[in-house]
């Protein structure tokens, strides 16, 4: 009985939700939105969130930490305990002497992306931002995205706007495509009711639905794992893993097929080696790119589609996924840098 | 060329620009750096310092526990050495008793056998005296009765030679005569 009436009062929820809060339906946009210029830099939404995401995590860090005691305390010991808990996973997956290594990297990597997925799942992302309006003298101009229908508030000096949610009589937020035929005509309309017709910009954008960001990330674990391979082995025994000439050469000079063949299969393994470490770049970029922009996709549809409960199981995948992509990218930078160091170290062997 | 140019083209379609990428490395490089000082150094090390003192404190109580059981063991030795020298003394003291109760006994029973023997002597030097003594009056006795009867003054000695000579032929005598 007590059941079935919450079961009830979900739904209504749902409905009322459905009803009531839908806004209009979301720009989906695979470029980040650019705030601000400086220079040849743009300031994107997803380059404040990855300085926010920064910032408070040297902040988070140094007040946990203010000073360390063999006897920890408080806060200390939640430091310690991740920091040692990521270490006991790298030890069991490298050993624990190249963990000691890679941790400082590895780390980095794992609590950076974990805490902006993690982040990125706070309300104001992809809410509030900068709205620029959709300017008459551009007509003609090929407009690209979104442009929302906002009602204006003068609050002086801070003009605000936003979007009216659905009501009984439209079941959405208006919004106008703006590569639509009659789009300028529609734009011109809402602008004579005394709306704000204008494309909107968040402030804050996940940091991992921007390529650039999963591919810094990529880049940065390929230059530590390289640079690991080489200090294990040296830059010239290092590069011969990829460039592996010498036995074919030798193979030649002697005239025997054998060698020959041996000698082009040792080069050719080494060239697949060399593409392999390039295509990691790209599979490392994409992974978090393509899971993070995804979920980021979901939680959008579904907020514009149910805005009430059905976006909440999202949310729980979205905390489920942040964490084993951020999982994963440690991982594979562990494992590939294992990789290079035991290749050098076989490498001796020859 | 042109595949190239596509390439391009479709990294731009993507946001993919180098000042964007440049910067999130440089985001992360800070990250990695501040992380490194802040968090798993000092991290590190209190791992390291922890363990140590926990082997140290481990072999020290290994140690301890060593040390008391080395202990034990001695005091129990002690206790058994100590066991054994009493029980050495007693048995001693006991043997002492014994030997002295012994010699005790004997020196008891000796004198009892002087003090019997001495008595025994007294008793017949006694004999002896009143014997002779009995023999000197009776002799004299018999003398003065034989002057009587016979009326006849004899030389004193001559009579007690002959007096003598009776009496040595009796069975009176022979212990006087000893």
């Amino acid at each position: 009985m007590r059941g079935r009436a919450v079961l009830l009062g979900l739904v209504l929820l749902a409905i009322l939700g459905f009803v009531f809060l839908r806004g209009p339906s979301p720009h989906i946009q695979i470029k980040a939105e650019v705030l601000a210029s400086l220079g040849p830099v743009n300031i994107t939404n997803t380059m404040v969130t990855s300085w926010i995401v920064v910032a408070l995590l040297i902040v988070l860090v140094f007040l946990l930490t203010r000073r360390w005691e063999l006897v920890p305390r408080g806060p200390q010991n939640f430091v310690e305990a991740v920091v040692e808990a990521f270490f006991n996973l790298a030890s069991q997956m490298v050993g624990e002497r190249l963990a000691r290594r890679f941790l400082p990297v590895t780390a980095t990597i794992f609590f950076f992306i974990l805490f902006a997925n993690w982040f990125s799942l706070a309300p104001v992302f992809n809410a509030i931002g900068l709205v620029k309006e959709v300017v008459p003298s551009e007509e003609g101009a090929a407009h690209e995205g979104k442009a929302f229908v906002m009602e204006k508030v003068d609050l002086g000096p801070l003009p605000i706007a936003f979007t009216l949610p659905s009501s009984p009589d439209r079941l959405q937020g208006e919004a106008i495509e703006l590569n639509e035929p009659e789009a300028e005509t529609k734009v011109e309309e809402k602008r004579a009711e005394g709306k704000l017709v204008g494309e909107f910009l968040p402030f804050l954008r996940s940091m991992n639905t921007d390529v650039n960001m999963p591919l810094a990330l990529a880049v940065a674990a390929s230059i530590a794992v390289e640079y690991w391979g080489i200090s294990a082995l040296g830059l010239g025994a290092y590069g011969r893993t990829f460039f592996n000439f010498g036995k074919l050469g030798r193979g030649l000079r002697s005239l025997r097929p054998m060698a020959i063949m041996e000698g082009a299969v040792d080069a050719f393994v080494g060239l697949l080696e060399l593409v392999s470490h390039l295509v990691r770049l790209v599979s490392f970029t994409f992974r978090l790119f393509g899971n993070m922009f995804a979920g980021e996709v979901v939680i959008l549809m579904f907020t514009f589609l149910v805005p009430l409960l059905l976006t909440l199981p999202f949310y729980g995948l979205e905390l489920f996924v942040g964490i084993v992509q951020a999982f994963i990218f440690a991982a594979l930078t562990l494992v590939f840098g294992l990789g290079a160091v035991e290749h050098a170290a076989a490498g001796e062997h020859h | 060329m042109a595949f190239l140019a596509g390439f391009v083209d479709g990294l731009k379609a993507l946001g993919i620009n180098l000042p964007t990428l440049l910067a999130q490395l440089v985001n992360f490089t800070v990250l990695l750096v501040v992380l490194y000082l802040l968090a798993y150094k000092p991290v590190m090390r209190m791992l390291d310092e922890r363990r140590r003192r926990i082997q140290e404190g481990l072999e020290a109580s290994e140690e301890a526990k060593r040390r008391l059981a080395q202990a034990e063991e001695e005091a129990r030795a002690q206790m058994e050495r100590t066991r054994l020298e009493a029980q050495a003394i007693v048995a001693q003291a006991q043997e002492l008793a014994r030997r002295l109760q012994e010699e005790a006994r004997a020196q008891a029973r000796q004198e009892a056998e002087q003090i019997l023997a001495r008595a025994r002597e007294e008793i017949v030097l006694e004999r002896d005296a009143a014997i002779a003594q009995l023999r000197r009056e009776f002799a004299d006795l018999t003398v003065q009765a034989a002057e009587r009867v016979i009326r006849q003054a004899l030389d004193r000695e001559a009579h007690r030679r002959l007096i003598e000579e009776a009496l040595s032929q009796s069975p009176l005598g022979d212990g006087g005569g000893q």
